[in-house]
């Protein structure tokens, strides 16, 4: 079914690299100001690995992970994702490699108001006119406990709930990466640790492979590794991170 | 706060213009036609002014009848007169005019200018005097009586050139003449694309009117006193049993000039009412465009409102905005008026009416008309809106934007039910014989019920109409579904322009079928006969009786009788005399003429007493209703008054039920045997002997009238048709001017998924990261159109059926006209409607896949 055969890249690669990304440079004009939101960066997450993306705002997080997940273009550089190259992709490959490789998670408004919690979580397999597995989507609903909410509407759930599907979602058609751009953004800490948790849990019981963009150090704990970014490029990265690591690292970033 | 307004609105230009395209429609039409009107009047204006620019005088018969849509029917003047008029002193010329029946035959034996159809075909006088309204471009006056000469554009249509033989026929039959010239109708080819032979005035009084007869004298003075003056001489030296009258050339032009504009004013009018329609209509989707837009403002509204705006203030910056785009739309919306105005010209010539084209009559009343209305529906389509903006609480600002919802169902639904039902009764009542404004009253309660009731039913209808395409279209299709549903009120105010248009046109096609199938077994039942010959030549000329009685002299004809119509006055003895003094017009009434000899047997008038050859000379027969209502029984006397201004009296002798008998009155042809304004058939129907093949004899018929060129022959399925499918052309005309609705409705879609699709950006770029292809968001949105569309057709074909039904059962006191559903005609609606649907969503459908799906899901 994919029109995505592994290659030969990707055998080799296999069990260690979901994506990467390649002298990756984004510039953005406005007016006469050119803007390096990106400035050659070089950066792979590995797999069944949860990295987090830290930096200041307007460091180029958001742009990093929307280039990586195929929803933006480089100016110069390439982007990977199992070994395929994106920019050789066109606009109908890159939506079913979104299908189909690829799952989201945003700050908010992640949800399609007219469909229900299941609908929402089998979107992209139906948008594609796939099932799915149907064991691996019942771990997954169970993972996330809503399976009373399957027939609600989002407008019904409270913010946590729906950022629980989302995760579902996101998970539900076993892609081959996760991003998520500041997924509790929105959330009060409590709501936002249990969020946190069932992206952990996705990937420690699951085997998924998450990336989220957060400026909050707690949030970035829950990952494996952090990667830095500062003005437009890596500016480090961090193993095994704590709260207190990380938030010491970057008062001596902001130095 | 002005200030405020005219920044949020320069910031909104896409809006603006979206939201003016709606006024801009609904004022085009308005204009469209104004515009067009105002240029045709002034064409006929300067053309007559120009025809009768030589003329001082012109003398007439006092005796007249009027005839239904402003036309009148006025008494021949004997040519000897004419000699008396060039007497008086300051007259320096005096000739005869005619304006009659005459056809053309051109050279393939096909008589030109369109039988019914087409503009009028006259016969009339070339005269050499300065004073004749024709002048010769080519070749010479026709002299004596095998000469005529033809209009320029006849000529030219017809292929004919000077020295060709030109056959025509008229009232007295069908000859050749030669043609000698060819003439212009002052500076133009020929008014208004009728044809016109012209003969020398002898020959034209023998073979149009009557040896000895015109129909109006036209004098040209010395210019030595006034044209008051010279009329008063002329008036002086007529003696006054003549019955004539002598009205100044100004008099007469003015007087000309009216008439075409009371015809035209028919036609304009109904343009006018069918423009007017569009424009509500518009309205409409004005009242949507502002709704929509003002939800979508809701938060900004109640920031403002947070900060300290009052209410008023509020709604002040919407209506400024409102206000704003009426004048703007309203400008525009006129000048593409104008273009308009040139393509009804080109349609109205491409049917034959040739307009001469004199220039633009934009006139100041056509501008202010558009203007003022469309800015004051925009102003009005905007109020609501405006004041549920100022309503926003502040707390709104900081929530998201809610989904509209459609209130208190259960109430929606019982004021809905109970308006319609209201107007289902001044229906009812309207088609009996309360006034017609109760009628209105009906139809505007019933389309007010469903209106309010829109948001009730817009909901559950289109989750209905949705099952087969979310079942076939996939996630796309369960998308569009739960797209069309979940703006109840948004939904039903897109699909409401839909449904007016559609419950019109289904309205007036159930109508009209039941009409035509009435018609269909009334006429088979009254016509025995085998073949029909007849001519629809508009109350104008018709089937001369002298073709009627060669037809009865063919071999293998039975039976042969002629059917026709003319005009009298009639006075009621059982009403006071009418105060009008001799000369004044009066109201005509249409007389079938029939002949009593042949008529039993072959066409059956529904006689429902006394005997048809009881006629005679005297004898009339009434419509019993007509009679009933008027108090006159078997032996009533009538003073007819016919055309030439002989007065008969007489005497009722029987009643026909009026089904069948196109008029009220009915009379034998002898009782005008002996005018000198003839009288001619409009309908002969023809029995075959038994023994004779149908077909021979209807091509023997054809040899006579084909050349004298003139009638249709049809079989009696055929004739029975061409009576039922006269109300088709009633029908195309309404169907033409509901398409102006049709076309602002689609144009509402339209701008309601745009306003959608821009509403809904943030979700589109989530489908699309999430793996939405292009052609799946197109599949959403095209599906969403459709349904909206459908939803307004099919609530339209059943509103406009029960409209339908009510109208037929209220019409119908006998309970013989079956009320039918145009089964054909409903299927056809709704496929359009569906093919409408997936046009509108084509520019929207584009627009939402150009949206940025970065730019979309970025969360500030
Ligand atoms: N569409 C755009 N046009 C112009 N500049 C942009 C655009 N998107 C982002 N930028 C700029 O690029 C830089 C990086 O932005 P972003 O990736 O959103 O940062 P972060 O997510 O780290 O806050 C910022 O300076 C921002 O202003
Ligand atoms: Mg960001």
């Amino acid at each position: 079914m994919s029109i995505f055969p592994p290659t030969a890249a990707e055998t080799t690669t296999a069990g260690t690299i979901a994506a990467h990304a390649v002298s990756a440079s984004k510039i953005y004009v406005t007016g006469d100001s050119e803007v390096h939101a990106l400035d050659g960066v070089d950066v792979s997450f590995e797999k069944g690995k949860f990295t987090a993306i830290m930096g200041p705002s307007g460091s180029g997080k958001s742009t990093l992970m929307h280039c990586v997940a195929g929803l933006d273009s480089l100016t110069t550089g390439s982007v990977f994702i199992s070994d395929i190259d994106l920019s050789l992709l066109n606009d109908k490959q890159l939506t079913e490699l979104r299908r189909e490789k690829v799952g989201f998670i945003f700050q908010a408004f992640n949800l399609i108001p007219t469909l229900s919690a299941e609908e929402n979580i089998l979107l992209p397999l139906s948008l594609g006119r796939r099932k799915g597995d149907a064991v691996w989507i019942d771990r997954v609903i169970d993972t996330i406990s809503l399976r009373d909410r399957l027939n609600h509407r989002p407008s019904e759930l409270s913010g946590g709930q729906q950022q629980r599907v989302a995760i579902a979602r996101a998970l539900a058609s076993q892609p081959a990466i996760i991003f998520a751009d500041e997924p509790t953004g929105n959330l009060d800490s409590k709501t936002g640790s249990e969020v946190l948790t069932f992206m952990r849990q996705a990937v420690t019981d699951l085997g998924q492979t998450i990336v989220m963009v957060t400026h909050d150090a707690v949030a970035a704990s829950y990952a494996d590794r952090i990667v830095f970014l500062a003005d437009g490029k890596i500016a480090g990265e961090m193993f095994a991170p704590t709260a207190q690591k990380v938030l010491d690292y970057l008062k001596h970033l902001g130095e | 706060m002005f200030r405020l307004a005219v920044k949020m609105t320069v910031a909104r230009t896409g809006r603006l213009i979206l939201t003016s395209l709606a006024v801009i429609l609904g004022t085009a039409f308005l204009s469209g036609t104004f515009v067009f009107r105002d240029t045709i009047n002034q064409t006929f204006d300067r053309l007559f002014a120009d025809v009768f620019r030589d003329v001082n005088a012109y003398v007439r018969s006092t005796t007249f009848l009027e005839l239904d849509f402003g036309g009148e029917q006025r008494a021949a003047t004997p040519i000897s007169l004419l000699s008396v008029v060039r007497s008086v002193e300051g007259v320096t010329s005096a000739t005869g005019d005619i304006q009659a029946f005459a056809r053309v035959i051109g050279k393939d034996g096909e008589p030109l200018g369109s039988e019914g159809n087409g503009p009028p075909t006259f016969g009339s006088i070339a005269s050499a005097d300065s004073v004749g309204l024709w002048s010769v471009s080519e070749g010479r006056l026709p002299i004596g009586p095998t000469e005529l000469i033809l209009d320029q554009a006849t000529a030219t249509n017809g292929k004919f050139v000077v020295g060709d033989t030109v056959r025509v026929v008229a009232v007295r039959g069908s000859r050749e003449f030669t043609m000698v010239g060819i003439a212009n109708y002052g500076d133009i080819s020929s008014p208004g694309g009728a044809t016109f032979a012209l003969f020398d005035q002898p020959t034209a009084s023998e073979f149009l009117l009557q040896p000895g007869f015109v129909d109006a004298i036209l004098v040209e003075g010395d210019d030595s006193v006034s044209d008051e003056q010279l009329t008063q001489r002329i008036d002086a030296a007529l003696a006054d049993d003549l019955k004539l009258e002598t009205l100044t050339g100004a008099e007469i032009t003015a007087e000309v000039q009216g008439q075409i504009k009371n015809v035209l004013s028919i036609f304009s009018t109904f343009l006018i009412v069918f423009s007017y329609i569009a424009l509500g209509i518009g309205a409409f989707v004005i009242y949507n465009v502002f709704s929509i837009t003002a939800a979508q403002r809701m938060r900004e509204n109640a920031l403002l409102r947070a900060i300290g705006a009052s209410r008023r203030q509020v709604s002040r910056v919407l209506l400024i905005e409102s206000t704003a785009m009426g004048v703007v739309g309203s400008l525009i919306g006129f000048g593409v008026g104008i273009l308009l105005s040139q393509l009804l010209s080109a349609l109205l010539k491409a049917t034959g009416f040739a307009v001469p084209s004199r220039g633009l009559a934009i006139s100041m009343s056509a501008f202010v008309n558009t203007f003022v209305a469309g800015v004051l529906v925009t102003i009005l389509a905007a109020w609501l809106p405006a004041r549920r903006a100022g309503r926003v609480p502040p707390l709104a600002a900081l929530r998201d934007t809610a989904l509209d919802t459609a209130g208190n169902l259960t109430r929606r639904i019982i004021i809905g039910l109970t308006i319609m039902a209201l107007g289902g009764v001044g229906l009812v009542s309207g088609m009996r014989d309360a006034p017609i404004q109760v009628l209105g009253l009906g139809v505007l309660g019933m389309f007010t019920g469903i209106l309010v009731l829109g948001p009730a039913i817009a909901r559950p209808v289109a989750l209905t109409l949705g099952i087969p395409i979310a079942k076939l279209r996939g996630p796309s299709g369960v998308m569009a579904r739960q797209n069309a549903a979940r703006n109840p009120k948004r939904t039903s105010r897109t699909a409401a322009p839909v449904l007016l248009g559609v419950a019109l046109v289904t309205a007036f096609t159930a109508l009209a079928a039941s009409i035509r199938s009435e018609i269909r077994d009334t006429f088979g039942n009254a016509f025995s006969g085998d073949i029909a010959l007849t001519v629809d030549a508009r109350g104008f000329g018709g089937i001369p009786l002298s073709i009627t009685d060669q037809i009865a002299d063919l071999d293998g004809v039975a039976q042969v009788t002629g059917v026709g119509f003319t005009s009298v006055r009639l006075s009621d003895p059982n009403e006071p005399p009418a105060l009008t003094q001799a000369g004044a017009g009066q109201r005509g009434v249409f007389v079938q003429t029939i002949n009593p000899a042949t008529i039993t047997g072959l066409f059956d008038l529904g006689v429902t007493e006394g005997d048809l050859t009881s006629l005679g000379k005297d004898g009339i027969f009434v419509a019993a209703d007509r009679a009933t209502e008027k108090g006159w029984g078997i032996g009533t006397r009538l003073q007819v008054t016919r055309i030439d201004g002989a007065v008969i009296d007489a005497e009722i002798r029987g009643f026909v039920s009026g089904e069948t008998s196109f008029a009220n009155y009915v009379a034998s042809r002898e009782m005008f045997a002996d005018t000198p304004s003839p009288i001619f058939d409009a309908f002969v129907y023809i029995k075959v002997a038994e023994g004779s093949a149908v077909d021979e004899v209807q091509t023997r018929i054809a040899a006579i009238t084909s050349d004298v060129g003139i009638g249709t022959l049809l079989s009696k399925e055929q004739f029975i048709d061409e009576q039922a499918a006269q109300i088709n052309q009633i029908l195309a005309l309404i169907y033409g001017m509901l398409a102006l609705s049709i076309i602002i409705a689609i144009v509402g879609i339209v701008i309601t998924l745009l306003l959608s699709v821009f509403e809904r950006r943030r979700e589109i770029g989530l489908l699309r990261a999430v793996g939405m292809s292009k052609s799946q968001v197109r599949t959403t949105v095209r599906w969403e159109s459709v349904i909206t569309s459908l939803l307004g057709a099919v609530s339209g074909v059943v509103l406009g059926v029960v409209m339908g039904f009510v109208v037929v059962a209220a019409l119908d006191d006998e309970g013989n006209i079956a009320f039918k559903v145009p089964i054909n005609e409903t299927l056809s609606i709704v496929l359009i409607a569906f093919v409408l649907g997936v046009i509108a969503a084509i520019y929207p459908a584009w627009r939402a896949t150009r949206v940025n799906i970065v730019e979309a899901i970025a969360t500030t």
